[in-house]
């Protein structure tokens, strides 16, 4: 017998002891979901469902007969149907254009287009109140009318469609770059012109993705918090409604109500979101079209498709311009004086926000990210018991609305048996909940590229399931875990409602500072703040990839 | 080095039966084709072998260890088998030595003994020089090689070889077989070769083990399989045979008997002794056959197509007792004969399938 078979079956001997990673990893992963994601939501349903000596259910009946809540509800629903309708058609447009038309300055125009999904969203509502509120540099500024018009629904739906357009945008890309060029070709052959064959051929073919989108943009209208409790103004809506009663009123429970009508249709949306996209297979079948596109050269399409984009565009541009100049400026709208007063203020007041943010941010993504893979991998390539309801459980999130799941946090962890309120554990276990579904995601996508026999063949060489992930998977899908770390990571730091509940003195974020100063009337400091915000998650985002993701097809092609 | 013993091994897939009692003995140091059309279980058999996968009945022992049964299974790692896997399954991370080293570097050997062994194992495999190399960098014929390379630096008593010559091109198919030849008799590993093609298993195995639909039909060498095939499958499935009833005239003395096919008198080969029986099958190649000379007895029929070979046609011949059966005949350039045409083919060897005898 040689030295290693002796070593192996020495190994073999001593039973499991080989082999305890994933068995010991396992069942500890199941109890951290539970825990952090099954728990909260339990007790969030308890405290809106048990509450005082009345019966069951006596407060969720008693919130959901109250006239006023009806109204906020129907407020949020139709705020939804509308961003959802209106974004999905600007987004199509805006991909046609992108995919389909020639026009120049293509990457530019997409830039922009994206710089609203790395920004808070809550920069939408700082941005048009700027340029367009009482004291508005537009409104009042240029035409002299001191309106407050912007508050209410209109202003809602605007800044709601440019913060989250672009997300249905992507989407919408994706799935006319994916078309088969042969499909609009074969009509064009019989005889129809680029519009019929958009209309008959590819936009059927695109139903699915457009719907998707649609519950897609009310989803992310739905979980919408920074815009509601700067805009809303007479139309209140239920996640700002929410953080109203609980904050301001103090009434725990009637919050726990509230937030379980804003669970269940962002729930329904999500099932319906997902019964679509398993049947949205079809269209990606027919997608995998290799023949490249003509772009549309007909003069007045060209000249349409650029206006849409340059309009869009600088509405975006205005945006980020007006915040820029509101950072540097003395108090905006009223006293334009340049001034570094408000950036010394963000380097010097909101320090610790900006390092904690980072920090707890790069903290939340890796972790993400690595729960992530561990479970794609279990999910993908094991077959321990109960890994399904693991993988169902992690991707709940989805359909939570933030502000759904930082009210759950802070009501679970905030006394015995786990005590996490205060603590940088809960903001950074809210950060890894979130962004665990999209770490799950990545994960799988990166293990499916990858073929069994890889790890079957380090298994044969006597390598451990934790030696076969360490050494061989791991470094195979580092490409794709850095960038869902950089997308993890994005979205912690943007997010606003998931953590405005559980943030504390010790440990601030940007978000919910920005809210803070703006509530105060810092509008300089809030606009220096997210500046920095923006740059920050830029930096992150081109620079990561170029610091750490020598892919190993590069490496050692020198 | 390891004798592998399948004892009566099942594997049930919720109500599909992959492998129904697959017993086999392979021999120390004995080359073993595993050879079936897709579906036949055989890489289900190979999976459980490398413990991937775990038996639903029976056992599997490599030498006095038992690797598999109902109660107990030795995961993977712990096994010492090696495989060689028709994608190779190359780490495109690492070069061409650290793959080969990963085994003997997860096993805790020291770097200098790790070195030695792999640049052994390169030469083996006549890879010395691309042991810096990506597996990207290297060529269909060469990734093999390294996969070979890495599986045996780990000196596994048995070495699995999982359809290795799929994936490359015909000329590099026969020079691999011969490099697979060599290596086995340098080394004397235990190997168990999977494959769909039967040339493959002819030309590399001792012994060949045919599977269908999840049964062993029979474990013979290539000859034995293709002149005395032991069931019906296997005569279709070997050497293209054809398989027709047979009217048993006696019983076989000295390994022949009397009969009849189609109404053409044979003398056709059996096993000794075997008793004359009605509803026998006898299995007949073109070789058997041939168009009968004057007043030599066969039976009638039409030729259907001709179709050229190249120096030679491939008749298509159906007899007038069953015209759905389609015996195939050589014939010499220039035809004697033309498609469409009647003739008579006489039975001139063939054999009496035995019954029973499917293991």
């Amino acid at each position: 017998m040689t030295h290693v078979e002796a070593n192996a079956a020495a190994a073999g001997e001593e039973g499991i002891g080989r082999n305890l990673v994933l068995p010991v990893l396992y069942p500890l992963l199941a109890l951290l979901i539970l825990v952090f994601v099954a728990y909260p939501m339990f007790v969030l349903f308890g405290r809106a469902v048990v509450e005082g000596s009345g019966p069951p259910f006596t407060l969720v009946w008693k919130v959901a007969a109250d006239p006023y809540n009806r109204k906020v509800f129907w407020n949020t629903l139709l705020l939804g149907a509308i961003v959802a309708v209106l974004g999905t058609l600007l987004a199509t447009a805006y991909a046609y254009a992108m995919t389909r038309v020639s026009i120049p300055g293509k990457k530019v125009w997409h830039f922009f287009a994206m710089l609203p999904t790395i920004s808070p969203p809550i920069l939408m509502a700082l941005g048009l109140i700027l340029l367009y509120g009482r004291r508005g540099i537009v409104t009042y500024g240029l035409f002299g009318i001191q309106t407050t018009g912007l508050y209410g629904l209109y202003g809602l739906v605007i800044a709601q469609l440019m913060s989250y357009f672009p997300f249905a945008y992507l989407l919408m890309l994706n799935l006319f770059r994916g078309l088969d060029a042969s499909m609009e070709e074969a009509a064009g052959t019989l005889g129809a012109n680029a519009w019929q064959a958009l209309r008959t051929v590819s936009l059927p073919l695109l139903l699915p993705g457009l719907a998707g989108s649609v519950l897609l943009l009310f989803g992310y209208s739905f979980a919408d918090l920074g815009n509601p409790m700067l805009l809303g103004g007479d139309f209140p809506v239920l996640s700002a409604q929410i953080y109203q009663t609980i904050i301001g009123m103090y009434d725990v429970p009637q919050g726990a109500a509230l937030a379980i009508f804003l669970l269940a249709p962002s729930v329904l949306m999500f099932v319906a979101h997902k019964r679509l996209s398993s049947r949205m297979s079809y269209a990606t079948v027919g997608a995998k079209g290799s023949s490249r596109l003509r772009l549309v050269m007909y003069l007045p399409a060209r000249i349409a498709a650029l206006v849409l984009v340059g309009i869009v565009t600088l509405a975006i541009c205005l945006q980020y311009a007006t915040i820029l100049a509101g950072a540097f400026t003395q108090l905006f709208g009223i006293n334009y004086t340049p001034t570094l007063r408000h950036v010394i203020a963000t380097f010097t007041k909101s320090r610790g926000a900006i390092l904690d943010t980072f920090a707890l941010g790069v903290i939340s993504a890796i972790v993400s990210v690595g729960l992530g893979l561990v479970i794609a991998h279990l999910v993908a390539r094991t077959r321990h018991f109960g890994r399904g309801l693991v993988d169902f459980v992690a991707n709940t999130p989805l359909a939570i609305p933030g502000t759904v799941i930082g009210l759950a946090f802070a009501l679970a962890f905030s006394g015995s048996p786990l005590l996490l309120t205060g603590t940088a554990a809960i903001i950074i276990v809210a950060f890894v909940v979130r962004a665990l579904p999209y770490g799950i995601r990545s994960g799988v996508a990166a293990l499916d590229q990858i073929h069994r026999s890889l790890d079957e063949a380090s298994m044969t060489m006597g390598a451990t399931s934790g030696q076969t992930l360490w050494r061989v998977l791991l470094p195979l899908v580092r490409p794709a875990l850095l960038a869902g770390m950089v997308f993890a990571f994005t979205r912690s730091v943007t997010t606003l409602s998931a953590v405005i509940f559980v943030v504390s003195p010790h440990w601030s974020l940007v978000t919910p500072t920005i809210l803070s100063q703006m509530d105060r009337g810092d509008v300089g400091e809030a606009a220096a703040l997210s500046v920095v915000v923006v740059l920050m998650v830029l930096a992150v985002i081109h620079g990561v990839p170029r610091l750490f993701d020598r892919d190993w097809r590069e490496v050692h092609q020198e | 080095m390891a004798g592998l013993k399948i004892d009566r091994v099942t594997r049930q897939f919720s109500d599909f039966k992959a492998l129904k009692e697959v017993s086999l003995d392979v021999a120390d140091g004995e080359f073993l084709a595993v050879l079936g059309p897709s579906g036949c279980g055989k890489t289900t058999l190979l999976r459980l072998i490398a413990g991937f996968d775990k038996v639903t009945g029976g056992a599997i022992w490599l030498d006095d260890r038992l690797l598999s049964d109902t109660r107990s299974h030795v995961a993977t790692e712990d096994r010492g088998v090696g495989i060689v896997f028709q994608s190779y399954a190359l780490w495109p991370h690492m070069t061409v030595a650290e793959n080969v080293a990963y085994g003997l570097e997860v096993a805790g050997l020291g770097r200098a003994q790790r070195d030695k062994r792999v640049n052994e194992a390169l030469e083996l495999v006549g890879l010395t020089q691309y042991g810096g190399r990506m597996p990207a960098m290297l060529s269909g014929g060469q990734r093999q090689r390294v996969a070979l390379a890495r599986c045996l630096v780990m000196e596994p008593g048995l070495v699995l070889l999982d359809e290795p010559l799929a994936n490359l091109d015909v000329h590099l198919r026969a020079s691999m077989e011969e490099e697979f030849r060599r290596f086995h008799e340098r080394t004397g590993t235990t190997m168990v070769y999977i494959t769909h093609d039967q040339a493959e298993a002819m030309a590399l195995a001792d012994r060949i083990a045919v599977l269908d639909r999840g049964v062993l039909e029979q474990v013979a060498s290539a000859s034995t399989l293709y002149r005395e095939p032991a069931t019906e499958m296997v005569a279709g499935f070997v050497g293209q045979g054809i398989v027709v009833p047979a009217e048993m005239r006696g019983a076989g003395h000295g390994g022949t008997c009397a009969a009849s096919v189609f109404g053409a008198p044979a003398t056709l080969r059996c096993r000794p002794g075997m008793p004359a029986r009605a509803g026998a099958k006898a299995c007949l190649r073109s070789v058997d056959l041939a168009f009968a000379a004057p007043g030599e007895a066969g039976m009638s029929g039409t030729v259907r197509r001709l179709i050229y070979q190249g120096g030679f046609f491939r008749a298509e011949f159906h007899p007038d007792a069953s015209p759905g059966t389609a015996f195939v005949l050589e014939v010499p350039e220039p035809a004697p004969i033309e498609a469409g045409a009647r003739a008579s083919v006489a039975v001139r060897g063939g054999w009496i399938i035995p019954e029973g005898e499917r293991r």
